[in-house]
């Protein structure tokens, strides 16, 4: 089951062997387009020979995993790692599975392209989050691709709740997350987007993000929602429609999801930093957020996570 | 969009079923204008016309357009699978439940009047192809590509009357005068063509809205205390 540049465990038992001291020693020296905002590095001139370089320096990462569960235990049962990302399982906690997704290339640059199936077998319950705020860097040309896959079998409970995202100035990115849910399944999905980071006086005048999520019950698409900002960011985010100057916004999904939830979030709306408003409709509870600041947004979310019940990964807070 | 005017029929069809008499209860929807005067995000015909530019070209006005279009394009090619994929995607497209309602409302008000009193095939194959809610742009561009009106027209027209509708709201609440009203239409019109001909450049997938803080604004309405929309 070894695959090319790959690797790939199988725990038919129940125990899965993966160690964190497996993990990558880290980006490769002088991956071009790893470059922080305002900095031009990434743009290559395109040459025949440049775009061999960039094509050579572009991240192709995949991580393919399975949980199960056993008697009320879940534990990873199959894992499949290629290129930079990793997964590594830190809490020993017998009821709580949490699986922490590590970017061992430091970032995500244009032409990239990341990919992360997840699946839980029946009543399986797994938290995922992970290791840093992914940051997102310039783009000279090709955006920058994530795919997600989320397959929950009867009775599955996940919890999707990675570290915000941070997009710089020019990136070009865009993610997919596709949910696909049994009957019975219970889905948590939670994720912030942050442009810039202003406690650093960075801002992001131009770029293009494209985050497009769907959700399927039984087949049956539920909720479709694409969060599409692209060209003057810093204009649009202006916008009071948009995001009233706010840099950071989120959503929150829950499936399902209804009116207990929704009034369990505007119960602690008044301690919220930022701007929330949450509904429920198609067996679905929904909530949105935004902020003047990524930490603002981070805090809400915690706040309103609690308020669901969902325990917030000990990662967000360290 | 360099196509000739529509014929009289089409022109005739069209300003009958997006007039504010046709009967899907459009004047009854504020897409969340209503918590934004309440908020005071909007509070006079400048920040009325700003909310609504950006509602037209980075959020629903947006969204609605690509659907309208892959809806018509579906029904014109015969595609009935394409054709249940924008119907099923415009349906779970939504934000928040009472901007669900107001797209699949109006959407079912739009098919039970037309087949009435407009019938043709286009309309008959949409209740075939998709058995879900459908969301308001499917329906009028199922029976704009049904009747054989233009894309560009029908769009147009469509794009026309939700700005149209939500200035209608904007002078309501703030409130402002009809002329002001009026002049923040004009004021769209670049707009509302722009956002036409950029989604007739959109692939279905690549849909999306920026709008965050008006889907708050329609999340927030739910529990506005005074309501005189249902969005």
């Amino acid at each position: 089951m070894r695959e090319r540049a790959g690797r790939c465990c199988e725990a038919p038992g129940g125990g899965l062997d993966v160690l964190p001291s497996r993990l990558d020693p880290g980006p490769a020296p002088g991956r071009a387009g790893l470059a922080p905002a305002g900095t031009r590095a990434g743009d290559a001139a395109p040459t025949l020979e440049g775009d061999a370089v960039f094509a050579a320096n572009r991240v192709r990462a995949h991580v393919a995993l399975a949980v199960a569960a056993e008697g009320g235990v879940t534990r990873p049962r199959r894992l499949r790692e290629e290129g930079a990302l990793r997964v590594r399982f830190p809490n020993a906690a017998p009821r709580a599975l949490e699986a922490v997704l590590v970017n061992t290339a430091g970032g995500v640059a244009g032409g990239d392209r990341f990919g992360f199936d997840l699946a839980l077998g029946l009543d399986a319950a797994v938290t995922v989050t992970t290791a840093a705020a992914e940051k997102v860097y310039r783009s000279p040309g090709a955006a920058a691709r994530m795919a997600v896959r989320l397959t929950l079998s009867a009775g599955a409970r996940l919890a999707w709740l990675p570290q915000e995202t941070i997009v710089f100035e020019a990136a070009r990115f865009e993610r997919t997350i596709d949910v696909n849910l049994s009957e019975g399944a219970r889905l948590v999905l939670a994720e912030a987007v942050v442009f810039g980071r202003a406690a650093m006086g960075e801002t992001v005048e131009t770029g293009r993000l494209v985050d497009r999520w769907r959700v399927r019950r039984a087949g049956r698409l539920v909720f479709a929602d694409t969060l599409r900002l692209e060209g003057a960011i810093a204009r649009k985010l202006g916008e009071a429609a948009i995001a009233r100057g706010g840099i950071a916004m989120a959503t929150v999904v829950m499936a399902p999801g209804g009116e207990g939830d929704v009034e369990a979030m505007r119960a602690v709306s008044g301690r919220l930093a930022g701007e929330m408003g949450v509904s429920s409709w198609n067996g679905l509870c929904v909530a949105r957020l935004v902020a003047a600041a990524g930490a603002a947004l981070r805090a809400d979310m915690a706040v309103l996570l609690s308020a669901l019940g969902v325990p917030v990964p000990r990662l967000w807070v360290m | 969009m360099t196509r000739r005017p529509p014929d009289p029929p089409a022109l005739y069809k069209l300003m009958a079923w997006l007039s504010p008499s046709y009967p899907v209860g459009a004047f009854s929807y504020s897409s969340g204008v209503e918590w934004a005067v309440e908020a005071g995000d909007i509070c006079d015909a400048e920040t009325l016309r700003r909310w609504l530019a950006a509602v037209i070209a980075e959020g629903s006005g947006f969204c609605d357009a690509v659907l309208f279009v892959h809806a018509y394009r579906a029904v014109e090619s015969g595609g009935e699978a394409k054709l249940a994929g924008v119907a099923e995607l415009a349906a779970a497209l939504a934000p928040s439940r009472e901007r669900h309602l107001e797209t699949t409302a109006q959407g079912r008000a739009f098919l039970e009047a037309t087949r009435e009193a407009w019938p043709c095939a286009a309309l008959d194959r949409l209740a075939t192809a998709w058995d879900g809610p459908v969301a308001y742009p499917v329906a009028v561009a199922a029976a704009s590509a049904g009747h054989g009106i233009g894309l560009d027209p029908a769009l147009g027209a469509y794009l026309q009357a939700l700005a149209a509708n939500l200035v209608s709201a904007g002078v309501r609440l703030v409130p402002l005068g009809q002329t002001a009203g009026q002049k923040v239409l004009a004021a769209l019109a670049p707009v509302v063509a722009a956002t036409g001909a950029r989604a007739q450049g959109t692939p279905l997938e690549e849909v999306g809205s920026a709008t965050i803080r008006a889907d708050i604004a329609s999340m927030r309405h739910e529990t506005q205390y005074t309501r005189l929309f249902r969005s």
